[in-house]
């Protein structure tokens, strides 16, 4: 095993009262796609915007996020600055919105090129009209002068994904690249970016709560409830055996053929209130198997090889 | 870098309304520069057998007091006027543009004292604040053009921060920063293309305005000086013999109001022309 490219340990996110994301550790290797499951208002984007560095500056971040062997957390602004786009580039959900609606696509290809290399203009051009080609967007060269809005969402987020690209960054933050486009086109941008891990072993972070995605495109993957990181284990292990009653929760709400007509199965409960979290495990108000044990935060317990659970239950079943 | 900005948005005709103003402001300047060519008379050449003569093929908007040529003045009028509207307007706009962009941009201590000199600036009342100016640097045409521009820097100011607001929080923004874009990078190439429509909107209806202010300090004595032909002043002379020769002020305040109509017409069509939810009729 190799050094991990990035690893997290302990970091926490506070907006002011509300805690968004807590003591989460983990670690994430060069190379592999690392998904980030949980429903929506988890912390799944926060924790990615901690990685960028690009929380609003009302967020308290704290503990720390080795990247290359050196802290982001401890970086100054221009710093982390250098790394954004280059070494560290991210993919927005909603790629309409992610492009400037007043500036040429290949333009902003260019510009991301720009900022971090010393190259001329018409070299930036031509290296980002090779992105876009590489990206799969067909005669790259006449589309590079147009507004983002004479592209569809697809061909946009192909777009998006050539600006984060534009300087071969080692990892690659990837926030529901899918969620805003249509299935067909979906399948597509995941293939796209497999085939881009494969060619430039890119490491890659896919946030997703759509289970789907996350069983076609990860080696590994981690859920987040409530802002604490629950469950981390290769990805058929989260699909086959799944540990954590919240990750065996949100697999029985994955609607089948055999579902039928009826309601959808739901989880019990609702998620706690951020700004007054339960004082252990989150997921113990609405937890089935829940104990006495639970009232303070579960350690990471370790049945299988790679496989890491924070549950007072699975490891008292570990124990017997 | 170029911004296809404003280019991709105004490549759409400008329909309607707004093509009727754009019209009208098109006729304006082409008789404004042309004046020397266009106009039938000297706009200062006295002739003491017209005076006060009503209109006719020679003179089609009649003599005033002193026997000269209304149409030739009121052409040559429509210099200063112009001159002045637009001129203001972009000195305000190049002042007050940076400045609402910066305090919008960057925000916290910046905001405050970049914002507060400009609310003092505002809370003046327009008028008092041109009088003011005027009283101290003397009357004149530059004078008016600057004191209209100070009028304009804090309106200008204030709507370019307020859209500069929206648009910082827009997730292209926060996307150039994720691509390693510079702050100032993205505040010139990002923020500032996609602020300025509500700016230039306003702009086009100020410059209306401004056509009214010039004429309202002329007409006081305040602006351009005789004999140099104004809208305002030609209002003031007019005035005195509004029973016997009414076409003497009818025609120079005719000539205000279409130049107002214009700017107006135009605002209105590029407001509706950058918000796309609203109807523009």
């Amino acid at each position: 095993m190799t050094a991990p490219l990035l690893a997290l340990d302990g970091v926490s996110v506070d907006y002011g009262l509300v805690s968004a994301v807590s003591d989460v550790s983990l670690e994430v290797s060069e190379g592999e796609i690392f998904g980030l499951v949980g429903e929506s208002g988890c912390g799944k984007t926060t924790l990615a915007l901690a990685v960028m560095g690009l929380l609003p500056r009302s967020a308290q971040v704290r503990g720390r996020i080795g990247f290359q062997g050196d802290d982001l957390l401890t970086l100054t602004e221009a710093g982390r600055r250098r790394l954004r786009g280059d070494r560290i580039s991210m993919v927005f959900q909603d790629p309409e919105a992610a492009l400037d609606p007043a500036f040429a696509v290949g333009e902003q290809v260019a510009e991301t090129i720009r900022a971090h290399r010393p190259v001329s203009g018409r070299e930036a051009r031509k290296r980002a009209t090779q992105l876009l080609t590489e990206v799969g967007i067909p005669a790259a060269a006449e589309r590079y002068g147009d507004p983002p809005h004479r592209l569809s969402g697809g061909m946009q987020q192909r777009v998006v994904i050539a600006t984060a690209l534009a300087n071969e960054p080692a990892l690659l933050v990837a926030d529901e690249p899918t969620t805003a486009l249509d299935v067909t086109i979906q399948a597509q941008i995941l293939a796209l970016i497999r085939e881009l891990r494969d060619r430039h072993r890119t490491t890659v972070i896919l946030i997703a709560h759509d289970l789907g995605v996350v069983a076609q495109l990860c080696d590994r993957a981690g859920v987040l409830y409530a802002g604490q990181l629950v469950e981390v284990a290769p990805v058929e292990r989260i699909f086959d055996a799944p540990e954590h009653p919240y990750t065996k929760a949100l697999l029985a709400a994955l609607p089948t053929r055999a579902t039928g007509r009826g309601a959808l199965p739901v989880a019990g409960g609702g998620v706690p209130d951020l700004a007054d979290p339960p004082p252990g495990c989150r997921f113990a108000p609405r937890c089935p198997v829940r104990m006495d044990a639970c009232e303070r935060v579960p350690a990471f317990t370790s049945r299988a090889a790679g496989h890491a659970t924070a549950c007072w239950h699975v490891e008292a079943e570990r124990a017997a | 870098m170029t911004a296809v900005a404003i280019v991709a948005p105004v490549r759409r005709r400008l329909t309607g309304r707004a093509a009727v103003g754009a019209g009208i402001l098109a006729v304006l300047v082409v008789l404004a520069v042309l004046a020397p060519v266009i106009a039938p008379h000297d706009p200062n050449a006295i002739d003491p057998s017209r005076v006060l003569a009503g209109p006719d093929a020679s003179h089609p908007f009649g003599s005033d007091a002193l026997g000269r040529d209304v149409f030739s003045r009121v052409l040559f009028a429509y210099r200063v006027s112009l001159g002045v509207a637009v001129g203001s307007v972009l000195v305000a706009m190049a002042v007050g543009v940076p400045l609402g962009l910066l305090a919008g941009f960057y925000g916290g201590a910046l905001d405050s004292l970049i914002m507060r000199p400009v609310d003092l600036l505002l809370a003046l009342p327009a008028l008092l604040l041109a009088l003011s100016l005027i009283t101290i640097i003397g009357p004149g045409s530059g004078v008016v053009l600057f004191a209209i521009a100070v009028i304009y820097l804090p309106i200008l100011a204030r709507v370019v921060r307020g859209s500069v607001l929206g648009v910082v929080g827009e997730a292209y923004v926060i996307g150039a920063r994720a691509r390693g874009v510079s702050p100032f990078g993205c505040m010139v190439r990002h923020v500032l293309p996609n602020s300025l429509g509500p700016a230039v909107v306003q702009a086009s209806v100020l410059m209306g305005f401004a056509i009214q202010i010039e004429a309202a300090l002329s007409f006081l004595g305040l602006g351009v000086q005789p004999p140099t032909p104004s809208l305002g002043l030609m209002l003031a002379d007019g005035y005195q013999v509004l029973q016997q020769a009414p076409w003497a002020d009818i025609f120079p305040g005719l000539a205000i109001a279409i130049a107002v109509l214009g700017f107006v017409l135009v605002g209105d069509g590029l407001r509706a022309h950058f918000d796309p939810h609203g109807v523009s009729r």
